[in-house]
């Protein structure tokens, strides 16, 4: 039945190869870790089963998450305990807790060192941990209620969306020092780095935008509308995928023009999304609906609905 | 440092009104439904009407700015205890009968919430009709360390008596054919 499934798998890879040239090479997500704060839990989902196939208890209303680059470690930050949770995805237990901050929400890794990031809402700084320990070992401040953090695939340069003060911030990883700020829309929230283009996009919770911001230039490229509340942006092939979290939609975007392709119908409370490496699906927490929901890439359609916890939110990189 | 602390909770009640952007870090939901003894139609009617929230008991008086469009229409709503919530037409959809609306600036003596967006779906249920709430919100303290008046808790239990108090208002409202 296992080979059956991977079997299967394998196939719808090739296929989407066939079709069109989205698929990446890479293998498929096998496994998604989705923090569920109503739930004080985090799901592990077997994907490929498209099922969930443990809830491990976490406490502290966790939201953000985050994989070591092995995927053996899965860290979770959980504002209302104010700590940083590391759970041995193997073993599927809870391995290190430890407090940071006073309020840590985006969490991030970086994928060469290993160092874990966090972003204090209620501090408005940046800190890195010790991703065995988690005990901080440097930290920055950052702007106000800093709350998305992605890392660059070289792992030298760290962005925060500084909710509050509609920016996002540029952090080195080496010096941990601010090296520049790039406005935004009005409360960008989630920010995820599109190592293909050279950009990062941001959504913008209080304007119904994403902004893409050009790395290297350190530039605001543009704003697209999106829909309401946007929450954060994974891109797939030559498309962008922004969650709506009050449109119960997904906002699929032209990545080279930014112009709107589709308004995909999802749970309600769309919010966490990341795309499959693979290039075929991205997945999303609908925080309302308690599930993980998969859009197609080639259809534009959600092509599985798996329930988890209560109150998903899954914010950061969740798929292993 | 008890001092402290009770200065703290008095400074939170000299500033009784939430910024509309800024919130706690998690997000509560209250879920509450009743049947009513009505046609769809009917039940629709009067939730769909965002010009009058009156069918409340809290609500003493509402006043709605021209038109129906989402995101652009908004509302002030007088409590009868004296304070005033305002909020935004985020959704309607008639087809669906699905109606939502979120607060901008929120007396907190009134509600103890900030971003509290409510969300209707009226459904028929054989010869009566399902009428849902649903709400999604934050407390009322958007900084750390809220005071218990103003914590995740309060919220919740201000919210679920909130909406269950105006479920059974409009059930008794439409079902007394009023």
């Amino acid at each position: 039945m296992q080979i059956f499934a991977a079997m299967l798998v394998a196939g719808g890879v090739l296929l989407s190869i066939d079709r069109e040239a989205v698929a990446t090479g890479a293998a498929p997500a096998s496994a998604a870790y989705v923090t569920n704060q109503l739930g004080n839990s985090l799901s592990v989902v077997d994907l490929a089963a498209a099922k969930q196939v443990a809830e491990i208890p976490i406490g502290g209303k966790p939201a953000g998450i985050a994989l070591s680059p092995d995927g053996g470690r899965a860290y979770v930050a959980a504002p209302e305990s104010r700590e940083v949770i590391a759970v041995d995805t193997a073993a599927r237990t809870v391995v290190q807790r430890a407090p940071v901050g006073q309020g840590p929400l985006g969490i991030a890794v970086n994928p060469r060192s290993g160092a874990v990031y966090v972003a204090d809402w209620y501090e408005h700084r940046l800190y890195a941990l010790d991703p065995v320990s988690l005990q901080v070992v440097a930290s920055v401040t950052t702007g106000q209620s800093p709350s998305g953090v992605a890392v660059t695939a070289d792992g030298m340069t760290i962005l925060t969306a500084d909710r509050d003060s509609n920016q996002v911030s540029i952090i080195d990883a080496a010096t941990f020092k601010v090296t520049g700020t790039i406005p935004t829309g009005e409360r960008p929230f989630g920010v995820t780095i599109d190592e293909k283009a050279g950009r990062a996009y941001t959504a913008n919770v209080a304007s119904n935008s994403m902004t893409v911001l050009d790395l290297k230039a350190r530039t605001r490229v543009a704003d697209a509308p999106v829909g309401l509340r946007p929450y954060a942006v994974a891109r797939a092939g030559d498309r962008l995928f922004v969650t709506n979290q009050h449109g119960e939609s997904v906002s699929v975007l032209d990545a080279a023009t930014f112009e709107t392709v589709k308004t995909v119908r999802v749970g309600s409370f769309p919010e966490g999304i990341e795309a499959d490496p693979a290039g075929s699906g991205v997945w999303v927490a609908c925080w309302d609906s308690n599930t993980l929901e998969r859009i197609d890439t080639q259809t534009l359609t959600v092509s599985a609905r798996i329930a988890v916890g209560e109150g998903p939110r899954a914010f950061g990189r969740f798929l292993r | 440092m008890f001092g402290l602390v009770r200065a703290l909770i008095a400074l939170s009640v000299l500033l009784p009104f939430t910024a509309a952007e800024a919130h706690g870090p998690s997000r509560q939901k209250v879920v509450d439904t009743i049947e009513i003894n009505a046609p769809a139609d009917k039940v629709w009617a009067v939730v769909s009407n965002y010009k009058d929230f009156t069918w409340h008991p809290d609500i003493a008086s509402s006043e709605a700015t021209d038109g129906m469009e989402p995101e652009k229409t908004t509302r002030k709503l007088t409590f009868k205890k004296g304070g005033v919530v305002t909020d935004k037409l985020m959704a309607y959809d008639p087809d669906r009968k699905y109606i939502s609306f979120m607060t901008a600036e929120v007396d907190l003596k009134m509600l103890p919430v900030s971003g509290y967006s409510s969300y209707f779906t009226v459904s028929p249920a054989g010869a009566s009709t399902k009428l849902e709430w649903k709400g999604a919100f934050y407390r009322g303290y958007v900084n750390n360390n809220p005071p218990p008046e103003l914590s995740d808790k309060a919220a919740v239990d201000a919210v679920t008596v909130f909406q269950r108090t105006g479920l059974e208002a409009l059930k008794a409202k439409i079902e007394n054919g009023s």
